[in-house]
């Protein structure tokens, strides 16, 4: 048993049909896993208590990741190998712990998150590429919905395009966004925007996004 | 997952057709003689919360030659997607079209589900009619409580499992094997499945009517397949296969947590109860059989609420014994304890404070009847003063609202039944203020009344259910009757529960009006927002069928019911000595206190409280 109840954070991935679950059901999900991996872990206080989790970065429904985090506090001193192994052996296939560790920075010092996009677009070609690297040269002006009501932004300041490529049936892409607490980009913006704005860009929502690392403020230096 | 990224994006819900939960069941395709497509005809969050599939998705899976898979109805917009884009119906797990199953199994368990069985089959692009059905094309097969009266489906099931399914699949798929290996005859096999206990072949029966529609015979085509099919049961319930892992849904279920199944039957006779009789014998388990498989459920789970299934929890033997047992552990790993199911003679003060969720959790009864002779009529064996001392231990110990439970249209019914309800319910108020230490806030009883649907296999299985406009009548008298805001009146569609009356009592003639009605695009049912009474009616009207000959007649007490061909252990016999003790106001004494011989102890039983089964 430990005096004070450690903190203890998981890097994880969720890919597959996880994609298509709300954040609701993620921590639904979760709860039900600790529970599984029988880990003495804290519960919140009062009536009906829960293993207390805490996510960092929200992640839209249809959306992969390799770079998520976790965090929640353990009431016994159990090696971080073993607590990691021990959640595997309870996600579904398709979570999975990449590591854990005693976490030394907060979630608030995340800046920026980076993900890989694959558009399917038969008809793309390198004209595509070169309108989507223009794109993201000047104003994006999106509309964007947040607890004021709905506001005009130009996110081309808060998205770069790391890179950009034609594929066989399509674009691949990848972008780097701010995610701070304060300006947090959805990939969805920037691919609404250039879908609006090139022909041959899909606007049925046909791509995959996943994101791929996170960021601290400075841009280059990874998130942990 | 079988469906494009794109498509998933565009329907609600989209966790519902991608599969990959933890606890699902992955098989090598290579690797297995049999594949069976387990299907739910309605939504995934509705199916998965079915105990019965978690147990035969488990038996079947527990064989090395068979691998069981789920399918769901997909919702409204993802079939307009699926039939847009051509994508048959698939199974969550391989994501391979059902198609290509050797069986296609569906669950039915009420009859507003009949349309979304054939409209799935028709998604899946397999003929919906047995006769269409060739080769080896899928075998459909269908289990559930539908299937004590399978007639309104006879022409589309191959396979009617009748009763508990855990044994007869086990050796169903046996004999697949079987003459899969020697070459698969369809007709052969479906010849030797008749062979077996619990299972109907519809197709190997001819039936014949009489000139005013009632049926003149029911006839078997061979000579050694069985004329009447009894039911199946699970004789010891401690030996019946239980699943020591379950799928953890990703979205929110009906039921998302452990169901324990304490026991199968149901001591009590209400007349108007189908699952009282057709369960019959009554089978416990052991109180330390159930503490260990609730431990195995909470370990591998991770659910943190345990519900105790079963028709009448109060009514388990054991029931202090097992519940004491298991909040020894449960409290410490704080997994809570649900008591569905409790009676009002049953609800104390002890049990209050033994079980927390009783204490958190509404509170519901279910008197059923308005009056005392209306309760005795139906042999709800249940006194307005259990009612009232639940409800007064219930407000002194903190609540203020209950919901009450009651059925219009009964037989015998009268306006002063109907008053009744509201002066129960008045009274049920006055109890309120009269309780020392209630709440201060004012008193809530809500009032949730069904319309009576004459069901098979029960004492009022000849009755005619009231029409249309009687019924809109009673509604309308008592909601007259209401003027305190204390008391809410909710009330069924009266449309809703002719057409499941029709379906209920139905033959074989109602298979055309079904699939009639699913090709007018007519699915969901059971779902208010879809249902549509006109559109049922026309189906009918251009039929040539007449609903009130189903729903509105009174069954003749020496016609050939659509059912007899089903013997479920309880007797005709039974059942109308109960009718007519029901018309002269006697009760009936419950199966722990005497046996009424109702002829359900020939099947056998262990842990049953039939004299005859005792040792
Ligand atoms: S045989 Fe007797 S005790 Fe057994 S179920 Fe029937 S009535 Fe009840």
């Amino acid at each position: 048993m430990l005096s004070e109840p450690e903190k203890i954070r998981v890097l994880f991935q969720k890919t597959g049909p996880l994609k298509f679950i709300s954040h609701l059901d993620l921590d639904r999900t979760m709860k039900a896993a600790f529970l599984r991996a029988r880990l003495p872990i804290k519960y919140t206080e009062g009536f009906n208590p829960h293993p207390k989790l805490v996510f960092s970065l929200p992640l839209s429904v249809g959306t992969a990741s390799l770079c998520e985090f976790m965090d929640f506090r353990i009431t016994e001193d159990i090696p971080k190998e073993e607590i990691r192994d021990r959640l595997n052996a309870a996600f579904p296939p398709d979570l999975r712990a990449i590591d854990v560790y005693t976490p030394e920075t907060k979630f608030c010092e995340i800046g920026f998150a980076s993900y890989d996009i694959v558009l399917h677009a038969p008809e793309a070609d390198e004209n595509t590429v070169s309108a989507i690297r223009a794109a993201f040269d000047a104003p994006m002006n999106v509309e964007k919905t947040g607890k004021g009501g709905t506001r005009t932004l130009d996110i081309a300041p808060l998205c770069r395009l790391l890179s950009c490529e034609k594929t066989e049936d399509g674009i691949a892409l990848s972008l780097r966004l701010s995610s701070s607490e304060t300006e947090f980009v959805n990939p969805r913006l920037p691919l609404d925007f250039l879908a609006a704005h090139i022909d041959a860009l899909p606007d049925d929502g046909d791509y995959t996004v996943c994101r791929t690392a996170v960021y601290r403020a400075d841009g280059v230096t990874e998130f942990r | 997952m079988q469906i494009p990224e794109k498509y998933l994006k565009q329907v609600e819900k989209p966790a519902r057709y991608v599969g990959g939960e933890w606890g699902q069941t992955i098989k090598d395709k290579t690797k297995v003689d049999i594949r069976f497509a387990f299907c739910f005809p309605d939504t995934y969050e509705i199916g998965m919360s079915n105990l019965g599939i978690r147990i035969l998705y488990d038996v079947l899976n527990d064989r090395a030659d068979t691998w069981c898979e789920r399918v769901y109805a997909p919702w409204t917009d993802m079939e307009k997607i699926m039939r847009e884009q051509n994508i048959p119906l698939f199974a969550l797990e391989s994501g391979d079209p059902v198609k290509d199953f050797d069986f296609i199994g569906f669950t039915l368990q009420y009859e507003l589900c009949y349309t979304n069985m054939l409209n799935m089959l028709h998604l899946a692009g397999v003929p919906i009619r047995t006769s269409d059905r060739t080769g080896t094309m899928p075998i459909v097969v269908c289990g559930g409580p539908c299937m004590y009266n399978a007639e309104p489906m006879a022409d589309f099931i191959d396979l009617c499992i009748i009763g508990e399914g855990e044994e007869v699949m086990d050796e169903l798929m046996t004999l697949y094997a079987a003459h899969k290996k020697a070459g698969f005859d369809r007709s052969a096999f479906l010849h030797d499945c008749a062979k077996i206990e619990g299972i109907y072949v519809p197709s190997l029966y001819d039936v014949a009517y009489h000139e005013d529609g009632t049926i003149a015979s029911f006839t078997p085509r061979y000579d050694d397949i069985p004329v009447k099919i009894r039911k199946r049961i699970v004789k010891d319930m401690d030996k019946a296969r239980f699943p020591d892992k379950l799928i953890m849904p990703y979205i929110d279920t009906v039921h998302d947590r452990i169901m324990l199944e304490v026991y199968r039957g149901c001591i009590r006779g209400c007349r108007f109860c189908q699952a009282g009789m057709i369960y019959r014998p009554i089978r416990e388990k052991s109180p330390d059989v159930l503490c260990r498989q609730g431990k195995i459920l909470a370990d591998c789970t991770g659910y943190d609420e345990i519900s105790l299934i079963s028709l009448s929890i109060s009514d388990y033997s054991h029931v202090d014994e097992l519940t004491d047992k298991l909040l020894a552990w449960t409290n410490d790993r704080n997994i809570s304890l649900s008591l569905p199911s409790l009676r009002a003679d049953s609800f104390t003060k002890e049990l209050m404070d033994k079980v927390s969720s009783i204490r958190t959790g509404g509170l519901t009864f279910a008197p059923e009847a308005g009056t005392q002779r209306l309760r005795d009529v139906i042999n709800k064996n249940i006194e307005e003063s259990d009612l009232m001392n639940a409800c007064s231990v219930a407000f002194a110990g903190g609540k203020n609202q209950v919901k009450l439970y009651f059925m219009q249209g009964l037989p015998t019914e009268t306006d002063e039944d109907l008053d009744g309800i509201h002066e129960l319910c008045s009274r049920v108020i006055d109890c309120y203020y009269r309780t020392p230490g209630r709440p201060k806030r004012p008193p809530q009883v809500t009032i949730s009344a069904a319309c009576f649907i004459p069901k098979p296999f029960t004492p009022f299985q000849w009755e005619a259910q009231c029409d249309m406009d009687e019924l809109a009548r009673k509604q309308a008298y008592l909601e007259g009757r209401i003027t305190d805001r204390k008391i809410k009146y909710h009330y069924h569609d009266a449309g809703v529960s002719r057409v499941e009356a029709v379906f209920a009592r139905g033959n074989r003639k109602l298979c055309r009006a079904v699939e009639e009605a699913v090709s007018r695009g007519m699915t969901f049912d059971s779902w208010e927002e879809h249902f549509d009474y006109e559109k049922w009616m026309a189906v009918f009207r251009d039929l040539g069928i007449d609903p009130a000959f189903y729903a509105n007649r009174v069954y003749g007490e020496d016609e050939i019911l659509p059912w007899d061909n089903i013997d479920i252990g309880v007797t005709k016999e039974f059942l109308l000595r109960e009718r007519h003790r029901a018309y002269e106001g006697k009760t009936t004494k419950n199966c722990r206190e005497t046996c009424n011989g109702c002829g359900a102890d020939k099947l056998g039983g262990e842990r049953t409280c039939c004299p005859s089964l005792k040792k």
